[in-house]
C-alpha cells in the first residue's frame, strides 16, 4: 500500500510558472521600489535644478541678459572671485591637514591613538554648522579668547582684527570641511598596500622617495576624489560666510540671498546660481573623468 | 637598509617624518580646540563670553530653560526633525533594495541621483528650491521644509542603508526560499530583520541632519519659521548671546550620543 503524501494546495505543478532562484525582483517591483525615490528626485532635486538654469536664460530681459548683469556687477564678480579662490585655499588645506590624518589613521596601530584620532575627526561632525561658526566666532572676537590670549601674553597690545575677514572664514570653512575630506581619503589610505613602501625602500629607495614617487601616485585617485568634493560644496558655503566673513568680502551666497530677499532680482541670483552649479559640475565632471565615478562615489560612501 | 641611503636623503626623511607628524598634531589639535573650548565655556557666569570666564556655575543652562525664548524653535527642529527622517527612510528603504535587489537598469544613475544633493552647492539649490516652491505654494510651510530636508538627508540615508543592505548575503533570502518563503516572506523574516540596525541608525543619521540644517530653513522658511538652527543664526549675527555656548553643548552632547548609537548599532550586525 503506498501512501500518498498529501499535496499542500499551494505548490504549484512544475509546468505552471517557473520560479527564478534569484536574489533579484522582477522588473515591476523594481520600478515600484524605485517610485518614491523617482517623484521626489524628479520634483525636488532634478526640477530645482532644471526650473533654475530655465529661469537664468528666460526670466527677466532672458537670453544672456542676466548673466551679463552678474558679470556687469563689480561686486558680485569680486564675490564669484573671492568664493572661488577662498573654496581653492580651503580645499588646499583639507587635503594637506586630511591627508595627513587619513594616512595617520590608516597606518595608526595602538587603539588609543586610532580612537583619539577618530574621535578629531568626527567632532565637527557632531556640531551643527550654526554651532561649529558660533565657536569661530567666540574664538576670533575682538574681545574673543585668541585675543584675550595673546594680549594677557603680551603679544599684541592692540585686539588683531581677526572676525569678520577672509581669514576666519577659511579656518571655518576648513575646519566643517576637513572631516568630509578625511573620509573621502580613507578608503584609499587604508587600501594601500604598506608592502609597497619597504619594497621601495629595500631597492635602495629613501622614506620621502618612496612616499613621493609609490604611495602618491597610487592615492592620488583618493586625493582627486576629496578635493573635486570638498571644492563643489564649498563654493555654496552660506552660514560661515555670513557669520565669519566680513561685509566687503561676501560670498557667493549671500550675494544671492540678498539679490532673492533685499534686491528681489530673482533672475540675477538664478543666474549666479547657475554659474556655481557649473563650477561645481565642471570640477566633479574633469574628477570623474580622471578618477572614474567609483572612487567619486567611493569617496562620498565612506 | 638604512646604510643604503646617503646623509641627505637621511636628513630629508627625519624632516619629513617630523613635518608629518606636526601636521597630524595640529590637525588634532584643531579640530578638538573649538568643540572643547565651547564645552566649557558653557560653564562659565557673566554676561561676557571671555576666557577664563569671570566665575564658574550653571548660569548658561538655567537660562536657557528659564528664558522661554527656546522652547519653540527646539520643538519645531524636533517635528521637523522627526518626519524628514521617516520621509527619507520612507524613500531611501525602498530604493537601497531595488538597487541592491534588482537588476533594474539605470541603477547606478538612481543611486547617483539620490547621492547629488550632497555635492550640489547647497546655496544655489537652495534658490532653485526657492523657485519651485513659490510655484507650488511651499515657502514658508513646515511640510515643505520637510520635503527640503528629506532631499537634504538623502545621501546620508541611502549611504548607510546600501552599505548595510550590500553586506546581507541573498543567499540567505535563497535558502528561505527554497524552504517554501515567498520573497516577501523572506524579506520580511530575513532580510528586514538583519537590516533593522541600519534602518534606525539611517533614522538617525536623517533626524540630525535636518537637526542641524540651516541653509534651507533660510531660503525657505519665511519669516514664520524659525527652527533652532535659525533661531541661533540669528541671534549669532546680531550678537553673541552666551546663553548660546550652552545650548551649542546640549546640542553637541545630544548629536553625539545619537552618532554614537547609529554607529554602535551598525557596527553590531556585522
Amino acid at each position: 500500500m503506498t501512501t500518498q503524501v498529501p499535496v499542500r494546495s499551494s505548490a504549484r505543478p512544475a509546468s505552471a510558472g517557473r520560479r527564478a532562484w534569484t536574489p533579484h525582483v522582477g522588473t515591476i517591483p523594481a520600478l515600484l521600489l524605485v517610485l518614491p525615490l523617482a517623484l521626489v528626485a524628479l520634483l525636488f532635486i532634478v526640477y530645482p535644478l532644471v526650473r533654475l538654469t530655465l529661469d537664468a536664460f528666460t526670466q527677466g530681459d532672458g537670453g544672456l541678459s542676466n548673466f551679463a548683469a552678474v558679470f556687469q556687477s563689480r561686486a558680485i564678480l569680486n564675490s564669484l572671485l573671492n568664493t572661488i579662490g577662498m573654496s581653492l585655499v580651503v580645499t588646499a588645506l583639507c587635503l594637506v591637514l586630511g591627508g595627513s590624518l587619513a594616512w595617520a589613521v590608516a597606518r595608526a596601530s595602538r587603539p588609543a591613538v586610532k580612537a583619539l584620532l577618530w574621535t578629531s575627526i568626527l567632532v565637527p561632525f557632531w556640531m551643527g554648522v550654526v554651532v561649529k561658526s558660533y565657536a569661530w566666532a567666540v574664538i576670533f572676537a575682538n574681545n574673543g579668547i585668541l585675543n584675550s590670549t595673546l594680549q594677557n601674553l603680551g603679544l599684541t597690545g592692540e585686539p588683531l582684527s581677526l572676525l569678520y575677514t577672509r581669514f576666519a572664514v577659511i579656518v571655518g570653512m576648513t575646519y566643517t570641511m576637513l572631516p568630509y575630506a578625511v573620509l573621502a581619503m580613507y578608503p584609499t589610505m587604508s587600501g594601500f598596500n604598506a608592502e609597497l613602501l619597504n619594497s621601495a625602500r629595500i631597492m635602495g629607495s629613501s622614506r620621502t622617495g618612496a612616499m613621493v614617487k609609490v604611495w602618491l601616485p597610487l592615492v592620488r585617485p583618493g586625493i582627486i576624489a576629496a578635493g573635486a568634493i570638498v571644492f563643489a560644496i564649498s563654493i555654496g558655503f552660506y552660514i560661515t560666510p555670513v557669520l565669519l566673513g566680513g561685509a566687503q568680502t561676501p560670498f557667493m551666497a549671500t550675494i544671492i540671498g540678498d539679490d532673492i530677499f533685499a534686491f528681489f532680482n530673482y533672475p540675477r541670483a538664478a543666474a549666479s546660481s547657475v554659474l556655481l552649479l557649473t563650477f561645481a559640475l565642471v570640477v566633479l565632471g574633469t574628477a570623474m573623468r580622471f578618477v572614474g565615478a567609483k572612487a567619486l562615489k567611493g569617496g562620498l560612501r565612506a | 637598509m638604512s646604510e643604503l641611503m646617503n646623509r641627505p636623503a637621511r636628513v630629508i626623511d627625519g624632516a619629513s617624518r617630523v613635518l608629518g607628524g606636526l601636521l597630524v598634531t595640529a590637525a588634532v589639535a584643531f579640530l578638538l580646540l573649538p568643540a572643547a573650548l565651547v564645552l566649557v565655556l558653557s560653564f562659565g557666569t557673566g554676561n561676557r563670553v571671555q576666557f577664563p570666564p569671570q566665575g564658574w556655575g550653571l548660569d548658561r543652562y538655567t537660562e536657557i530653560f528659564s528664558s522661554g525664548n527656546w522652547g519653540a524653535p527646539t520643538l519645531l527642529s524636533f517635528e521637523i526633525a522627526f518626519y524628514t527622517a521617516v520621509g527619507a527612510l520612507a524613500v531611501g528603504l525602498p530604493l537601497v533594495f531595488a538597487l541592491k535587489r534588482s537588476l533594474l537598469p539605470g541603477r547606478q544613475f538612481l543611486e547617483g541621483l539620490a547621492f547629488a544633493p550632497i555635492v550640489i552647492p547647497i546655496s544655489a539649490y537652495a534658490v532653485g528650491m526657492y523657485a519651485v516652491f513659490s510655484q507650488l505654494d511651499l515657502i514658508g510651510t513646515k511640510h515643505g521644509i520637510v520635503i527640503a530636508h528629506i532631499a537634504h538627508a538623502l545621501p546620508m540615508v541611502v549611504i548607510v542603508l546600501s552599505t548595510s543592505l550590500e553586506q546581507i548575503k541573498p543567499e540567505l533570502e535563497l535558502a528561505a526560499m527554497t524552504m517554501g518563503a515567498s520573497r516577501s516572506r523572506a524579506w520580511t523574516g530575513i532580510t528586514f530583520r538583519l537590516l533593522a540596525p541600519a534602518v534606525l541608525s539611517a533614522f538617525l543619521f536623517g533626524f540630525i541632519s535636518s537637526f542641524d540644517e540651516a541653509v534651507f530653513i533660510t531660503f525657505l522658511g519665511g519669516a514664520g519659521l524659525i527652527t533652532l538652527p535659525k533661531y541661533i543664526f540669528d541671534s549669532v549675527q546680531y550678537a553673541v548671546d552666551p546663553a548660546i555656548t550652552a545650548m551649542a553643548t546640549l546640542l553637541m552632547l545630544g548629536v553625539t550620543f545619537l552618532m554614537l548609537l547609529g554607529t554602535a548599532l551598525r557596527k553590531d550586525k556585522k
